[in-house]
């Protein structure tokens, strides 16, 4: 234990012992102790016992650089570390309990609604305080070994057994989707999942062992197959074209696989897949940081409603609003898309000359403006303001019905998706996304080697408003009726947390970063009324561990690396430096010049 | 009063920053084919007159007229696809873009391809792409081997400091300019990357045609490539003329050593 200090330990414990504290008082442990995993035993809100100590003991196992060394911790410290600082967690949660216990519940309860008798109980083993927490303090340090064993284990070891444990826990949570894709495919579920609950042990096994396996395969020689396998996919149009049509076919049958509730749940995250591709371009591209999006978002919503013959609502039934058209929707969206490019124009021109965070400013107050526009009374005759408006198109056609039905809706987002990404990936990699990149490194330097600054400014705004106002037009058609509490800043925030943790930059991330923000909380609605707590644990953790996104653009990651090749840089030279004296210094001449490092 | 033979020409052009006059009543002028050195001490206006004539400031008096049209007024990417190219004098690459891609930037004034072209990869967008691609290989072969083959892959942050001040003048080639500014190239240079630079600056004007405006401070360089040298001072030009003339005029000895004490 002596390569980490006795005070990091402890520190480290007491943090794991906040956090579930933390946990405790925001009503996980209650919301999921019943919610199981594998078996009836592990829980999600067992795990959530453990998991505290996991996540103290691994970050306190970390590497550490020691008089300019860096050092791993040995395993066998790493899980002495672990279990100590695990126990000194698991004693401060059971304090903590103790203290509620003696201090009365009920007493607590006045400010922390989720501090109830079944949380004790639950905490506690239903043994009562004090008999029940040594189990609790156990379970904990369990944590805090596996904590240190992720951490400090061999690597061939570690990787597959952290990779298999977090494929139970995923594939547990997942329990309501799962079976139904098995029933589906006409395979037999019940060996894998107990009926209405979470995976049987036989089918945790499976999950673990194939999970790691699979990990284990992809990290085979350090990485050097997988090196060789995305080499030779570079290098082998067909493949490339294979894997891509495998994927399409995978897409195409997704909704009959998983019914209706999913499908639902996949049209939804493809609205903001479509914000946030739209929103990349302005970000991610042309690295013009717009925190009033959702103004593209109601404008495309509002104009199909309005393009398409939707009703106002209005106190006494319906009217039809000043300016409507009762157009085929897909004649429609063209013309929304193109007058969105204009309003994108619109709201370029006057930020053209600011930059960072003037610019985020402003764009903040622009979005605002469009969402207080939808709600208001001068809005009304238009597009039906407070009360707004409903009768949005279907879109019916050959016989799809994309409103009333999600697996049709999901059709129509994927068509519309793929049209978005193919549009963003063909143009990152034209003479237009150079231009962009130019401009995003050094705006004054890119405008001094012939690069129009306003005019491609103006371009990454009218394209990244075109998409996005096509997710507004499709969130119009999906759920028929519009009203102003759909446009709000939260839009800008969710479609900008998309990107970000995506990867600015990155197509596939943006994907990924819908399906984590929005597909996941609609998948395992548990967890909606956490949603915020969610998004902004993701944010943080992502900012900190991984800036560059999930899966980050190449050039990003380089961005947020420049800092570090910098400093190296600086302490390559300085060491040349030094040596160059070292050199003069013996032989008293002065005429020595550093070699040319050429 | 403006001569239509002379490629660039500053007539009383007057830059000031408050209260400084960085430039003022500046006239000076170069011709096609030649390399004009601008030497003077730090802060006489020799960066100030570059980015007035590249259009990163506005002058406040005077005419700037390039191959006989006023480019006063316009925005730098007006003036560089007018065919003025330039380097900054701490190194302003894209670091993160690749070798050739930095290179690439540089044909975009050269180029049109627009967002139709670049989504459906139409055949015209495909062929200019590959000019570009081979313009800007071009540009980068003129500085031999260092920034080419695997190089040109690589980000351009991975670069040595010398090869950094290379692929900011081979970016400048690759924008097709008849005038090339060059704004201490030499600065943080070894002697012998100096040397090599010296013979870069004369192949532009050779090989590739090119007029050439460079501000310098190795006065061994500024001997070795000059046609003719204007020296800066308070933002006045003080003396012009040969390198010789130059070196021997009293107010340049002045400016850079100072007068005499007297008494």
């Amino acid at each position: 234990m002596g390569e980490v200090p006795t005070r990091s330990i402890v520190r480290a414990g007491l943090l794991g012992g906040a956090g579930a504290i933390y946990v405790a008082l925001v009503g996980l442990y209650t919301k999921f102790a019943d919610l199981e995993l594998v078996g009836e035993q592990i829980t999600l809100g067992r795990v959530l016992i453990v998991a505290p100590a996991f996540v103290a003991a691994f970050a306190v196992t970390r590497p550490r650089v020691v008089a300019g060394v860096r050092r791993s911790v040995e395993l066998r410290s790493g899980l002495a570390v672990g279990a100590v600082s695990a126990l000194v967690g698991g004693a401060f949660f059971s304090v903590a309990i103790w203290f509620a216990d003696w201090f009365g519940v009920d007493r607590i309860r006045e400010v922390f609604v989720a501090v109830t008798e079944p949380l004790i109980d639950f905490l506690t083993f239903d043994k009562g305080v004090p008999a029940g927490l040594p189990i609790l303090i156990g379970l904990c340090v369990v944590g805090g070994v596996v904590g240190g064993f992720a951490r400090t284990a061999p690597v061939a070891i570690r990787r597959p057994a952290t990779a298999g444990l977090l494929a139970v826990i995923l594939f547990g949570l997942l329990q309501r989707i799962v079976p139904i894709v098995f029933v589906e495919l006409g395979f037999e579920a019940d060996w894998l999942y107990a009926r209405g609950s979470g995976l049987t042990f036989l089918g945790g096994l499976v999950v673990f062992v194939i999970a790691a396996g699979a990990n284990a395969a992809w990290n085979r020689d350090e990485g050097r197959s997988r090196e060789r396998v995305r080499k030779s996919m570079q290098q082998a149009p067909a493949a490339r074209l294979g894997l891509l049509v495998a994927i399409l076919a995978i897409l195409a049958i997704l909704p009959l696989l998983l019914g209706t509730v999913i499908s639902e749940v996949l049209g939804q995250v493809m609205i903001y897949v479509l914000l946030g591709l739209g929103l990349n371009i302005v970000v991610g591209y042309a690295g013009l940081l717009d925190l009033g999006y959702v103004a593209f978002f109601a404008f495309g919503a509002y104009t199909t409603g309005v393009l398409t013959g939707a009703f106002l609502n209005t106190t006494t039934g319906a009217a039809t609003p000043a300016l409507s058209a009762d157009l085929n929707f897909f004649v429609a969206v063209w013309i929304v898309a193109l007058l969105a490019a204009g309003v994108g124009l619109l709201i370029g021109a006057p930020v053209l000359r600011l930059r960072g965070d003037y610019l985020a400013i402003v764009t903040l107050g622009l979005g605002e403006i469009v969402s207080v526009i939808t709600a208001s009374k001068w809005a009304q005759p238009l597009i039906g303001g407070p009360q707004g408006m409903r009768g949005v198109t279907k879109a019916e056609v050959f016989g799809l019905n994309f409103q009333d039905n999600p697996q049709h809706f999901y059709y129509l987002a994927l068509a519309f998706v793929l049209l978005a990404a193919f549009v963003s990936w063909r143009l990152s990699r034209s003479r237009i996304g150079r231009a962009w990149n130019a401009m995003r490194e050094d705006e004054q330097v890119a405008d001094a080697m012939g690069i129009s600054t306003t005019k491609f400014k103006l371009l990454a705004f009218a394209l990244g408003g075109a998409i996005g106002s096509l997710g507004g037009a499709l969130f119009a058609v999906s759920i028929g009726s519009l009203t102003p509490a759909s446009f709000e800043i939260t839009v800008s925030i969710t479609a900008l947390a998309v990107v970000i943790i995506g990867g600015l930059g990155s197509i596939p991330g943006v994907v990924v970063g819908a399906l984590v923000l929005l597909g996941l909380p609609g998948l395992l609605r548990e967890f909606e009324e956490y949603r915020a707590l969610i998004y902004g644990g993701a944010l943080v953790a992502i900012m900190i561990l991984r800036p560059q996104g999930l899966i980050p653009n190449v050039r990003r990651s380089r961005e947020l690396a420049e800092e570090e090749v910098t400093q190296d840089a600086w302490a390559t030279k300085a060491g040349a430096e030094s040596e160059a004296v070292a050199a003069v210094l013996p032989g008293g001449s002065l005429g020595v010049e550093k070699e040319d490092l050429e | 009063m403006s001569d239509p033979e002379h490629l660039l020409e500053l007539t009383d052009v007057a830059k000031h920053f408050g209260g400084l006059y960085a430039l003022s009543g500046l006239t000076f002028h170069v011709d096609p084919g030649e390399i004009v050195s601008v030497i003077g001490p730090n802060g006489a206006g020799k960066s100030t007159m570059f980015n007035v004539v590249t259009g990163l400031y506005e002058p406040d008096d005077g005419d700037i007229r390039f191959r006989g049209a006023n480019v006063v007024g316009l925005a730098p990417n007006q003036i560089t696809k007018l065919g003025i190219a330039r380097t900054f004098q701490t190194v302003h690459l894209f670091p993160n873009m690749t070798i050739l891609e930095n290179a690439m930037v540089g044909q975009h004034c050269r180029t049109k391809s627009g967002v139709v072209g670049s989504v459906f990869r139409l055949p015209g967008t495909r062929r200019e792409e590959e000019r570009i691609r081979t313009r800007a290989r071009e540009s980068l072969g003129f500085f031999g081997t260092r920034l080419a083959g695997y190089r040109e892959e690589q980000p351009a942050s991975a670069l040595s400091y010398a090869n950094r001040r290379r692929l900011e003048m081979a970016r400048a080639l690759a924008t097709d300019p008849a005038l090339v500014m060059l704004d201490e190239p030499t600065a943080g240079m070894n002697p012998r990357e100096t040397l090599e630079l010296r013979d870069h600056i004369v192949r532009m004007r050779d090989e590739l045609g090119l007029t050439v405006l460079v501000i310098e401070h190795d006065m061994r360089v500024v001997k070795g490539v000059s046609d003719r040298v204007v020296a800066l001072d308070y933002g006045r030009k003080i003396a012009e003329g040969t390198y010789d003339e130059v070196a021997n005029d009293p107010q340049v000895i002045e400016a850079y050593l100072g007068t005499k004490a007297v008494g």
